[in-house]
């Protein structure tokens, strides 16, 4: 069956009132308002809205201010709730429909303003012999963009949407259109959704010189730090940092792994600075981690305890807040700045003809093989290598091989069938978490130990200090049970079938 | 998804103003609401100006081969739906008779609407009977209006006693006053007498007022036509103390 069309634009000449007049003939409408209206849409700074197919609208005006979630696909209204402003984060949000469904698409990204259109709302209602509602219409009259008229069904009243649809298409014969403005809005801007995710999407071709595809891979990351720039220093979300400390951490990788390329002088001169980056964000991303799992830590301790350990969060945003400072200080200082537009300058300089690295001219697939191959052995290596008797080092350093291949692949993975590399990457990344989840605890486990010490000298009550001994119990089960499930999780990633896709990808020109 | 049926053996307490003012004042605080009118007279469904009619009678209804989610109709309020009234209902506990596991049906008939709805309220017609078995059996919680007089004092232990020679231990009895008259002096004492005695009765009150009988007129919920008042101010509060001992 074809979906009924609920969205119409109305011819140029043809004004809102004019409209409103042609169609009192046909039917009865009562004209609940009509009111000078800002709409204003929201998502992250990496779109996790639209990406789910919802549009975040807010429509404020001088009488009502209205947040609409919709979805994008069928313009059926999802939740909406009346509010004054909109908070950052979802957290924030009164409790009901709105703030479960934020919470589940934003997580710990904020909510942020993306664009806006002013209009002239006129909102209809279509009553039946009871006077009771039956379809809602809205005329929305644009400045810059056509009119456009929209039918907002209701449950049960289905004849009634069709029959109004009927007549704006064939009586009125109105152009049905998209269910949303959010793209010709962002267009006016010169903007358009998606523009940015922090996944790597690098095309490369395959018979490129290694020198030049290094530097496409470079710009690439150099462009993520330079987006994140602005929202890790002004502390918007947590993802801000995060995302510019992955770029740091990937052009180091590319640095060490994607070697002989270009020339090594100029790699030494920048590797230092990208190495200076990697710690000055360190303590900052640390915090974040701590305060983005403290509602997992409240939740790990017995109900009893669970209000004694809020301490622990003020201390932890306090700290955060003291190392944000430091960050930001940093990232505004003439140092950074001198040091980012030299690698910048570098990398928008013509690449020589002729190299004397030996890596520069050879085409990049053939040096993505042999990387990648080479790396996915030696994490083999290492992994058969460990047993129950392992120090925990050993593990470390495997999270640290298990990295470099995962950069690895995915600064090449236009390279290879995405359905076979994608499947690699997602065992690849399974393989990662209980690696990951091993340190983090260990890590965690030492540091809120440290940080109890520290809290004793500021007078904590002792039911925080004993919340946070409980904490550390549960940290030390959970890194256990890591280590437990260590050899189920590599026996899953080094499986034949997963093996075989390794070989061919990556071994034949190895 | 909490299921609030709102009930008492006795009727004309106020179970269906209780209903309607509740579900518009949930929807209103943003959370997807429905009211399903199981009472034949249809008053709620008279509230929302919708026909008090669905497709196929309490039959089709309860053998759920459509589900519920094709006779649910949208109320002129956001986030507010209503399941209609039949006249057929008044033979729903034979319906329900006929059925196997007959106090399982509404429960069974309800969960697809879990992902739909935060609350739904059903407003149950009185009496004990096959049908407020099965709504017993789906309700988390079980809202009782109670006038402040003897006799409703007696139901409301009466429904005490069925809730726990039954075993229902996952419904949570809160009761409430209702259609108080604090002009009436035996009103006055049985709710100050109560209060002392009976913890799980509500502090709220909900008075005895003319606004509240408007809505037969006006044909909608109290806060589609006064925002602020004695009434209005009561359910707010009303719905403030549920959330609180519910949530």
């Amino acid at each position: 069956m074809t979906a009924i069309p609920l969205h119409f634009e109305l011819p140029e000449n043809l004004t809102a009132t004019k409209f409103l007049k042609k169609l009192a003939k046909k039917i009865e409408v009562e004209i609940t308002s009509q009111q000078y209206t800002i709409k204003s849409f929201y998502d992250s700074f990496d779109w996790r809205l639209y990406g789910a197919d919802i549009v975040c609208e807010f429509n404020h005006s001088r009488i009502t201010s209205q947040l609409n979630l919709i979805n994008r696909k069928t313009g059926e209204l999802i939740a909406q709730e009346k509010m004054q402003d909109i908070p950052a984060f979802s957290k924030d949000f009164p409790k009901g429909r709105l703030k479960t469904l934020l919470e589940q698409k934003l997580e710990m990204r904020a909510l942020l303003p993306i664009c806006q259109l002013p209009y002239e709302a006129y909102c209809i209602n279509i009553l039946n012999k009871d006077r009771k509602i039956v379809l809602r219409l809205q005329i929305d009259e644009h400045e810059f963009l056509t009119n456009t008229i929209n039918l907002l069904p209701l449950k049960g009243y289905e004849k009634a949407t069709k029959s109004i649809s009927y007549l704006m298409k064939n009586i009125f014969c109105l152009k049905p259109i998209d269910s949303t403005v959010i793209n010709s809005a962002l267009k006016q801007q010169k903007r358009k959704a998606k523009d940015y995710s922090s996944k790597l999407t690098i095309k490369l071709k395959p018979e490129m010189p290694a020198d030049e595809a290094s530097i496409v891979i470079y710009r690439h990351l150099l462009q993520a730090m330079k987006v994140n720039e602005a929202g890790t220093i002004a502390d918007t979300d947590s993802e801000f940092l995060h995302d510019f400390r992955v770029a740091v951490r990937r052009t180091r990788s590319g640095f060490s792994q994607i070697k002989n390329t270009l020339p090594a002088e100029v790699i030494s001169q920048h590797a230092d600075f990208f190495a200076w980056l990697g710690q000055i964000t360190g303590l900052t991303r640390d915090m974040d981690v701590y305060l983005l799992s403290y509602k997992n830590y409240q939740q790990a301790l017995p109900l009893s305890l669970r209000e004694d350990i809020a301490p622990l969060q003020a201390f932890l945003k306090q700290k955060q807040q003291a190392a944000q400072k430091e960050l930001a200080k940093k990232l505004k200082s003439p140092e950074y700045i001198k040091q980012l537009m030299a690698w910048e300058h570098y990398l928008n300089q013509p690449l020589p003809k002729k190299s004397k690295e030996s890596n520069a001219k050879m085409s990049i697939k053939a040096l993505a093989d042999q990387r990648i191959w080479k790396v996915y052995i030696r994490l083999l290596k290492e992994a058969n290598a460990i047993s129950e008797s392992t120090p925990a080092e050993a593990l470390h350093d495997l999270r640290k091989t298990c990295k470099k291949l995962r950069y690895l692949m995915e600064f090449f993975q236009n390279l290879y069938p995405a359905d076979e590399i994608k499947s690699l990457l997602k065992a690849l990344k399974g393989f990662q978490t209980v690696l990951g989840d091993f340190q983090d605890y260990e890590v965690q486990e030492l540091k809120i130990k440290q940080f109890s010490e520290e809290m004793m000298d500021n007078k904590t009550p002792s039911n925080t200090l004993l919340a946070m001994g409980v904490l550390v119990q549960y940290l030390d089960s959970m890194r256990c049970a890591a280590r437990k499930d260590f050899a189920k999780q590599f026996a899953l990633f080094k499986q034949a079938e997963n093996k075989a896709v390794f070989k061919k990808l990556f071994a034949h020109k190895a | 998804m909490k299921i609030i049926a709102t009930y008492n053996i006795k009727g004309g307490v106020g179970k269906t103003s209780t209903a309607v003012n509740l579900a518009y004042i949930a929807a209103e605080n943003g959370y997807k609401t429905l009211v399903w009118d199981l009472d034949p007279q249809g008053a709620s469904s008279y509230y929302f100006r919708v026909k008090p009619k669905i497709k196929g009678g309490s039959k089709k209804l309860i053998a759920g081969d459509r589900g519920l989610d094709g006779l649910i109709k949208a109320t002129d309020f956001e986030n507010l739906d209503l399941l209609p009234a039949d006249f057929s209902f008044r033979n729903l506990d034979l319906v329900l008779d006929a059925r196997k596991k007959p106090t399982q049906r509404l429960k069974k008939l309800l969960a697809p609407l879990a992902k739909e709805y935060d609350f739904i309220f059903l407003d149950c017609p009185p009496n004990i009977s096959l049908l407020s078995e099965s709504v017993f059996e789906a309700s988390d919680i079980l809202l009782s209006p109670i006038i402040p007089t003897t006799l409703s004092l007696r139901t409301l232990e009466q429904l005490k006693k069925y809730i726990k020679d039954s075993k229902l231990k996952h419904i949570q009895l809160i009761p409430f006053f209702s259609m108080a008259d604090k002009r009436k002096k035996m009103h006055r004492e049985i709710i100050e007498s109560l209060a002392e005695s009976h913890p799980d009765i509500l502090e709220t009150v909900i008075p005895y007022a003319s606004d509240i009988e408007r809505m037969g007129w006006e044909r909608m919920p109290l806060g589609g036509y006064i925002k602020r008042g004695r009434s209005h101010d009561a359910y707010q509060a009303l719905w403030q103390e549920i959330i609180r001992r519910t949530l």
